[in-house]
Formats: C-alpha cells, sequence, structure tokens
C-alpha cells in the first residue's frame, strides 16, 4: 500500500455515481407495497440517515467531536411541535391542552410566533442555526479542541435537556408535545404513513448528502479536512481556522435541524428524548460504523443499524434492553478491526478491481 | 534594497528567564539569512515571535515598515511571511497535491471555497512548484506516505506555494540523508535573489553551501552577525560551539 490512487472507491465519478443509485434504489421502496405502518418507520431511517451525515461532517471531516449534533435537532424538533400544535389550535381554542393542565390560561409569547405556520418553519430554521453560530464561535475562537470540544458540547446538550423537561407549561415537560393532526402546508396534509412524506425525507436526505459531497469536493472540503489534520498548519498558510470550523459546525447544525423538522412531521411527537445523550451518541457511532471519511457509509450504516434496533425490538423486550451493549459491541469491534468502518472495509475489496484502460495517476485521492 | 523585517528588543521571557533576550536583527528585502546557534539558543522560539505563534514579553517586530506583533497568525501570514516548522508539518490525511492546493491561498473565505476547485489553480506556478520540489511523481500519493525528506520537500513547496515576501525556514534538512541535503541546498540557490529567506540550520554544510550572512543566536542573544569566515574564526562563537573546535566540526 502506497496511498497512491488507482482504486476505483476513490474515482469522484464512480462515486457520485454509487449515491445516485443508492437513493434511486431507497425512493423505489413504497411501490414495493410497503405497508402504511413499515414506510413509517422506513421515514424515520431517512431522518436518522441525515443525522448520521451530520455527524459524518462535523467530527469525520472536519475533526470536530460534537456529542451535541442533538441540540440542533431538538430545537429544530420542538419549533416544529409547536407549529403543528398550533395548527390544531383555533382563535376560540387558543391554548393546547398541555398548558391547561399546567394551569396556564393564556398562550405565552414564546409560543404566539407559531400561529403563523411561515414564521414556525423560519424559527425552526432560524433558532437552531444562530443558537449553533453563537456557541460554535465561542468554543472556536478560544481554540478547544478534540475531548473539550465533546465535553462542552455534551454539557450544553444536557443543558438543554433539563430546560425541555423543567419548563413544562412551555414544553409539556417529559410527555413532550404530540399535535394531534398531520403537518399541513399549501393546503396539503403530509400524511406521516403516505409514499408522499418518505420521499419528502428520502428527498432532503439526498439534498443534504449530495450538498456535503460537493461541498467536500470544493476546495472548502480540502481545507476542511486539512483542518482536521493539522489546523496549526492550515493557520499558518493564512486561513481562520475559527472561521472555517465555525462553517462546517453550522452547516452539520442544518442538516440536523433538517432532521428535526422532519422527524416531527413523521412521528407527531417531540419530547426531552430529543435531547438525550445517547441518542447525540447514537449519530457518532453510525457516522463510525458507517467509516467516518464516507457519507455513503454514515447512510448506510444509520438504516440498518436502525433497522436492526427494530427487528430485535420485536423479538422480545429483553433484545431491546440488550441493544445499547450489542451497539456498543458493534462499535469497539468497528474501532478495533475496522478503524476506517465499513467503507474502509469495502475501499479495501474495491482495491482488487482493475480499472481496464484507466490511467492510474489521473485519478486523485478523493474522500468518499 | 530596503529593509523587509526589524526585530527590535525582542523579548520573550518565562518569568525571569528571557529565552530571547533583547534580540535586534534586520533582514533586508532579497537576502538569504541564516540563523544558527545551539540547542536551546532561541531560534525557533525567535520565529514564533515574528509569526505571532507566541507572545513577545516585549520589544518590537517590524514587518514592512508596520509593526506587527498582536496580529493574529493568519493575519500575519497574508502580510507575506510563510514558515516552514522545525517538525515537519504537512497534511498526511491528504494527497500532495491537496497539500499543494491548500497552500495555493487565492482567498480565505470558506464560502468563495466551496465554488473554488483544483483545476481552475494557477497551473504554470504549481508546476513550477512541483518541478523545484521534485514531487512529480508522488503528486497523488497520501502526504502521510511520503519520506522524511521528501515531506521536508513538501512543506517547503507549500511555503513557496504561499509566495510570501519573507520566508522562514526552521532546520530544513533535519533528519534528511547527505544525498537529500545536497538537493536541499540546490533548491534554496535557486531559491537566493528571488525570494527572502532566514534558514535556521544546525548543519555547517549546508549553512556554508548557501549562506551569504550569518547570525548567531546563543541564550537569546545575538553572539555574533557577518560572512560565515568572520563568524567561524569569533571565539566568542568558537566558546559557545564544542569548546575552541569551533563550528565547523559542530553538526
Ligand atoms: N514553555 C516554556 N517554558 C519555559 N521555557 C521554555 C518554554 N518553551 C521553550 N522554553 C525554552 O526556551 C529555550 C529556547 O527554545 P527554542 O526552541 O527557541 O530553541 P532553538 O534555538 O530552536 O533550539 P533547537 O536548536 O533545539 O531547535 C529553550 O531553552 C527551551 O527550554
Ligand atoms: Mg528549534
Amino acid at each position: 500500500m502506497n496511498g497512491q490512487s488507482s482504486n476505483i472507491y476513490n474515482d469522484p465519478k464512480a462515486q457520485w455515481f454509487a449515491y445516485i443509485v443508492l437513493f434511486g434504489v431507497l425512493a423505489l421502496i413504497p411501490t414495493f407495497g410497503t405497508e402504511p405502518f413499515q414506510l413509517r418507520v422506513f421515514s424515520s431511517y431517512a431522518v436518522y440517515a441525515m443525522l448520521a451525515v451530520s455527524a459524518s461532517m462535523v467530527w469525520g471531516f472536519g475533526g470536530i467531536l460534537s456529542l451535541g449534533q442533538g441540540i440542533p435537532y431538538g430545537l429544530a424538533a420542538y419549533c416544529m411541535g409547536a407549529t403543528m400544535q398550533m395548527q390544531f389550535q383555533t382563535p376560540d381554542d387558543p391554548i393546547p391542552s398541555f398548558m391547561l393542565t399546567n394551569e396556564l390560561n393564556e398562550l405565552p409569547s414564546v409560543w404566539q410566533p407559531f400561529w403563523n405556520t411561515s414564521v414556525g418553519l423560519i424559527l425552526a430554521l432560524g433558532v437552531p442555526t444562530v443558537v449553533m453560530v453563537v456557541f460554535g464561535f465561542l468554543m472556536f475562537q478560544a481554540r478547544l479542541a478534540g475531548a473539550f470540544i465533546a465535553i462542552m458540547t455534551l454539557a450544553m446538550l444536557n443543558a438543554f435537556y433539563s430546560m425541555a423537561q423543567d419548563l413544562q407549561p412551555f414544553t409539556a415537560g417529559f410527555n413532550g408535545i404530540s399535535p394531534p393532526n398531520a403537518f399541513k402546508a399549501f393546503g396539503v396534509e403530509v400524511d406521516p404513513y403516505s409514499s408522499m412524506l418518505y420521499w419528502i425525507n428520502l428527498g432532503v436526505l439526498a439534498l443534504v448528502t449530495l450538498g456535503s459531497k460537493y461541498m467536500l469536493q470544493s476546495k472548502f472540503g480540502t481545507l476542511v479536512r486539512a483542518t482536521r489534520d493539522d489546523a496549526e498548519r492550515v493557520r499558518f498558510l493564512g486561513y481562520s481556522v475559527a472561521y472555517y470550523q465555525i462553517v462546517v459546525f453550522v452547516f452539520a447544525g442544518l442538516i440536523a435541524t433538517l432532521a428535526g423538522i422532519l422527524w416531527v412531521m413523521t412521528q407527531q411527537y417531540v419530547s426531552p428524548t430529543a435531547f438525550e445523550t445517547p441518542f447525540s451518541i447514537y449519530m457518532v457511532i453510525w457516522a463510525a460504523v458507517g467509516g467516518r471519511h464516507s457519507l455513503f457509509g454514515a447512510i448506510v450504516a444509520a438504516i440498518v443499524l436502525n433497522y436492526l434496533q427494530t427487528e430485535l425490538a420485536d423479538i422480545s423486550d429483553m433484545w431491546q434492553k440488550a441493544w445499547l451493549l450489542i451497539l456498543g459491541g458493534i462499535f469497539i469491534a468497528v474501532v478495533l478491526l475496522l478503524p476506517r468502518g465499513l467503507a474502509g472495509m469495502f475501499e479495501y475489496l474495491m482495491g482488487f478491481i482493475k480499472i481496464g484502460g484507466r490511467n492510474s495517476s489521473s485519478t486523485r485521492v478523493s474522500e468518499n | 534594497m530596503g529593509v523587509l523585517l526589524e526585530l527590535k528588543d525582542l523579548t520573550k521571557a518565562y518569568d525571569t528567564y528571557a529565552v530571547v533576550d533583547h534580540l535586534n536583527l534586520t533582514i533586508n528585502e532579497g537576502e538569504l539569512r541564516c540563523l544558527i546557534g545551539p540547542n536551546g539558543a532561541g531560534k525557533t522560539t525567535t520565529m514564533d515571535l515574528i509569526t505571532g505563534r507566541q507572545k513577545l514579553t516585549g520589544g518590537k517586530v517590524i514587518f514592512d515598515g508596520r509593526e506587527i506583533n498582536g496580529l493574529k497568525e493568519h493575519q500575519i501570514v497574508r502580510r507575506g511571511i510563510g514558515r516552514k516548522f522545525q517538525v515537519p508539518a504537512v497534511f498526511r490525511d491528504l494527497s500532495v497535491r491537496e497539500n499543494l492546493e491548500v497552500a495555493f491561498n487565492r482567498t480565505p473565505n470558506p464560502f468563495s471555497n466551496m465554488l473554488m476547485f483544483f483545476n481552475r489553480t494557477d497551473k504554470k506556478r504549481f508546476d513550477e512548484i512541483v518541478e523545484l520540489s521534485g514531487l512529480g511523481d508522488r503528486l497523488d500519493h497520501k502526504a502521510g506516505f511520503l519520506s522524511h525528506g521528501e515531506t521536508q520537500w513538501l512543506e517547503i513547496g507549500m511555503v513557496l506555494t504561499q509566495n510570501p515576501r519573507l520566508l522562514l525556514m526552521d532546520e530544513p534538512t533535519a533528519g534528511m540523508t547527505e544525498q537529500e541535503t545536497l538537493k536541499t541546498s540546490e533548491i534554496f540557490k535557486r531559491l537566493k535573489g528571488a525570494h527572502t529567506l532566514v534558514v535556521v540550520e544546525h548543519d555547517m554544510t549546508f549553512v556554508r553551501e548557501i549562506a551569504e550572512t550569518i547570525s548567531v543566536l546563543h541564550l537569546g542573544k545575538l553572539l555574533a552577525e557577518g560572512p560565515m569566515h568572520q563568524v567561524e574564526n569569533d571565539p566568542k562563537v568558537r566558546e559557545v560551539y564544542l569548546g575552541a573546535e569551533g563550528i565547523s566540526d559542530a553538526a
């Protein structure tokens, strides 16, 4: 092994082709007569896959070990939950029932903007983004790195978790918000059990993945990977490392934000579990199992691992409880045996395939 | 030719112990200055102070007529100071080509760089640097797979790609074989005149090969300055370098 790339795995054209095939195949799922219930499960997998892409961008490529991807995800989910809840309320019945049980007899002012669906959506996109910009600025200006990032993001995540739990009159606390009706926009109701929602989720997944892929192949992407390798060197080439890190952090946050919005459309439910520590750690595990330098791998790992989890939970309660152990085992096995994840193994296997007639020196090393 | 870099009473102290002690140094445009001195003399620290990697405790760094101490590292780089580190720093996970691409800083703005792709870089300049560093057949290798000498040349190539007005080279031949050192001195001879360079070196054969003016640093102070023959016969210099044997045998 000399690090030279004559492997088709590293061919950018082949990579784009692989993504088209992946999304093409996934798009066909509803045409196989999949049951509505099952379809909704697949719709949630698309959301998990987005979160894996988010973790892969920020940690796999950016080298920023964020355990707080649940922050933008959860914030967006709560904003979306509020928007959908207010779609159900009417001027005659303006106060959600959980507020009444918490003895609020007036709609709190933070809830007022959600009367308007467009404003609600803007907040769902804007609030998490602003939080990530501010948080990212504070961390990266101070040149935090490695474990310190992990600790900071985890602490922040837990702060949001506590807030969601404790501000019961506004968030419904532990129970969470369950908007009674499906999301409506432009007069169309997006039924969570429909192929339409599945295609929306898959479409957004494809969009964020291909958008990320595009960015990674631009000079920006090379710089992001360079920062992961040696931030000091990047700085001494005249770039502001903090600026680049903030941009990746916010961009990955935006992907998680979209995932949060779509999650609530899919499940009609949001609770403090969105801010739970294990969930944000899962995202990193999905990215790691898939191969931290591969968006494709992250997507596949998120889908496969969640499918496994669902299947095991169906067998018995015991298997469900054992899931954390199993996932931990898979994670350790991957770290020890396949440090570059499933994608790394795939790359190794593809190395045996000769590319006929191709001048190998014309291809270049390019992460997937 | 004008003055490009001026250090005035440059001082870096830890508690009361000065690592760089009221150092005065003037580098003219277009010259190649060698900075030598025993281990711990403060050579790397001086470069850290010039490039903003460490905060100075006293004095001034004046580059191109303007004070630059207080600026952030990347801002100083953009004023036109490039640096090669003592421990070679390249992006080991990136290909040689990508390393050079990153070094080619057309715009520091992340959003503009999202629209920038490899083929649009300045081809002519790129080819020149590839030729100079002799890495032509290594372009698609990951930098982590390069030999030690090749890594040094890559980093030199990266600094040159930046096209800085002043190049600071911290021990460019460290860890190189004799053959590689020879090739490196060829590179430096070609850079002479076209660039302003400050080179820190221990390898006296190399210094003899390339040097015009030599500044000797000892305990953070300037001990001697002048052409090779003058410096090597200076009794103070002979004393700090292995007693009376002189610098000729110290490497
Ligand atoms: N954080 C620190 N605290 C105290 N002393 C320090 C610190 N960092 C460096 N020094 C001291 O500063 C002195 C100068 O170090 P510097 O790296 O500049 O030397 P150098 O001339 O580059 O040596 P070499 O030839 O070994 O690279 C050394 O004596 C070192 O021990
Ligand atoms: Mg040194």
